[in-house]
């Protein structure tokens, strides 16, 4: 690893005034996971990293019907994984959280880093999208809010100036009759995967017609997807297997993958319409029995 | 181009380690890991990947499992670390676990194993009744490749259940 | 990884093989090439930045024209690394002009990159999504600088 500098900030305006000392010559560091990774690989090369991993304000999970989940960025995944609160208000975190990376990886990263990490295959993002999540980021010249599904401009890339720090995730509460379904393929259970999709599906219980889609697939572009064309498709309609099949398609053709060493472009695409359709049925049934 | 960079001061690392306690100065850039191994000469904790994928690193701190190659000594700073050298008693008695692993033949070459056992050890402080599924899940991070898992998780299982009678030959007793 | 183009410009054969022998020319064309130095009559040195979010590359590439087949084929060597130590690269092109008409000359160039070491093999998905997009901003820088100045002269 190269030679860098280390400060620990107690507090988050502490931290808010290192980073705008520092800019994108120092990085933040909360769990570290995508981070030393990065460092050891040499990858990247900060000339001092800001250690907000101690920051108590940053660690919190609260929940009211009213303004929904409020998670400091601090909260690890660990914590989301166990939580009954998640379990019962948002089952999907709770879900996908048990095949986040390792036991060992969860009991240390947290959910902000995953997020600012901005990788397009990490696991709880397309998921957090299709609840509508929205992000709280703070620094010395303010705070402003940017939905999750806007903050990803690229690989590794996101919306954050350099001196900024994202400070809570927020998720509205769960919409009467909804419910999200969170799917992914890897070729090796514990593997890294080569499709994953959300799909959050708001439904009228009597007449099946689907009030709210949303589409979020990734690992088929540079930055998490939502299929907006798919998911306008389908919303207002009666659910049905034919339109369903016919999302999935549209969805496909909305996504622009690459191949690689683990999956073809082909394949991927093919992928994604296999796992929209059977996500969006697993969340409609799930919707209609809520 | 390669940047000029002053040089870097080591900062302090106050650090409990198998119940012993440490003020290290350190490099910002030293893993946890390379502070057990090298600075405090216990070389049970195994490097084997150098990618953060393998588990032979692991250590508990804090009670919980984490891959001590993947974590700044500095991060640690002010916590409570466990390696494998400080399972087992000062008079060289095994845990149960450790015994249940030789019972029944888990290791091979062996390198995985420390990584092993303190994944298991955190697991079942963490856990008194989990089932073959939660434990083969729990223990994806820690990957062999010598054994192919079974003995590894028979060891674990036998041990859960061991624990189990005991707790409930104790509450007879009471 | 193999790149290949294939793509017409609306310029006389002369003018684009004139165009892509000019290494400042080219070098221009290049997403995040910021320098290049004639070393002799067929071999060059270049420094090109890349990169996506934090992560940054900058390789020292050498290369040597292997063929040069006026004013039909060019073929090169490219051999470099990158000044941080995250891996190398060895690339070998092949470009071939066909005259269309007078004004219009095709242009397609087949490229085979092997990149090792760290960057490789944390960045494999990345760098091919990268490639393909670096391929497609050439390929445009080209034609509008040899379209433009079609049209200014």
């Amino acid at each position: 690893m190269i030679d860098f500098d280390y400060i620990r900030a107690t507090t988050l305006e502490e931290a808010c005034s290192l980073i705008s000392q520092y800019q994108d010559t120092g990085k933040i560091l909360a769990g570290g996971q995508s981070l030393v990774t990065m460092l050891r690989q040499r990858l990247i090369r900060p000339e001092a990293l800001i250690d907000i991993y101690g920051i108590k304000e940053l660690d919190y999970l609260e929940f009211n019907g009213k303004d929904g989940l409020r998670m400091g960025a601090l909260t690890k995944h660990r914590t989301l994984e166990k939580s009954p609160l998640i379990k019962e208000k948002y089952p999907v975190l709770s879900e996908l959280e048990k095949s986040v990376a390792s036991v060992q990886t969860r009991n240390w990263g947290t959910i902000g880093g995953n997020i600012c990490c901005a990788d397009p295959i990490a696991d709880p993002i397309p998921a957090l999208i299709a609840l509508g999540a929205e992000l709280k980021i703070v620094s010395m010249r303010g705070e402003r809010t940017v939905p999750l599904e806007n903050f990803f401009l690229d690989f590794f890339t996101t919306v954050l100036e350099p001196d900024e720090i994202l400070s809570e995730i927020r998720v509205p509460p769960p919409a009467p009759n909804s419910a999200v379904e969170y799917m992914k393929f890897s070729t090796i259970e514990a593997g890294i995967k080569i499709v994953s999709v959300s799909v959050l599906v708001a439904v009228e219980p009597k007449s099946d017609v689907c009030r709210d889609v949303k589409i979020v697939m990734s690992a088929v572009a540079p930055i998490p997807l939502f299929a907006r064309k798919a998911s306008e498709f389908l919303k207002g309609k009666k659910f049905t297997d034919s339109l369903l099949k016919e999302a999935a398609e549209i969805a496909a053709g909305e996504t622009n993958p690459t191949s690689d060493l683990h999956a073809s472009a082909e394949y991927r695409k093919e992928l994604v319409k296999v796992l929209v359709k059977r996500a969006t049925r697993k969340a409609f049934e799930k919707a209609k029995a809520a | 181009m390669e940047v000029q960079r002053k040089a870097v001061q080591k900062k302090l690392l106050k650090i409990r380690v198998n119940g012993k306690d440490y003020e290290v100065m350190v490099k910002p850039n030293r893993t946890l890991l390379d502070f057990l191994r090298q600075d405090l000469g216990l070389t049970g904790t195994k490097q084997a990947c150098m990618d953060n994928s393998c588990g032979a690193c692991t250590v508990i701190v804090d009670k919980m499992a984490v891959k001590s190659c993947n974590i700044l000594a500095l991060q640690v700073y002010g916590r409570e670390v466990t390696t494998i050298e400080g399972l087992a008693s000062p008079d060289g008695k095994l845990t149960d676990l450790q015994e249940a692993f030789l019972d029944f033949n888990a290791f091979q070459c062996g390198f995985c194993a420390p990584g092993k056992v303190m994944s298991a050890t955190a697991m079942l402080e963490e856990m008194e009744d989990p089932t073959e599924e939660d434990v083969r899940r729990d223990m994806e991070g820690n990957l062999c490749r010598c054994t192919g898992y079974k003995q590894y998780i028979d060891a674990i299982m036998y041990v859960v259940k061991k624990r189990k009678e005991l707790k409930q030959q104790k509450a007879k007793e009471v | 990884m193999e790149i290949r183009e294939k793509f017409s410009v609306m310029a006389p054969i002369k003018e684009v093989w004139n165009f892509i022998n000019d290494p400042l020319k080219i070098a221009d064309c290049i997403p995040g090439c910021e320098r290049v130095e004639k070393i002799d009559e067929r071999t060059y040195e270049s420094l090109v930045k890349a990169g996506v979010g934090p992560i940054k590359v900058h390789f020292k590439l050498t290369t040597i024209l292997t063929q040069i087949d006026e004013p039909r084929r060019i073929k090169m060597e490219t051999r470099g690394a990158d000044l941080g130590f995250a891996g190398s690269v060895t690339q070998s092109t092949e470009v071939n002009l066909k005259e269309v008409s007078e004004n219009e000359t095709e242009i397609s160039y087949s490229s085979n990159i092997t990149v090792v070491g760290r960057i490789a093999l944390f960045g494999e998905r990345i760098m091919r999504a990268k490639a393909k997009e670096l391929g497609e901003q050439f390929v445009k820088n080209i034609k509008e600088r040899l379209e433009r100045k079609e049209v200014s002269s």
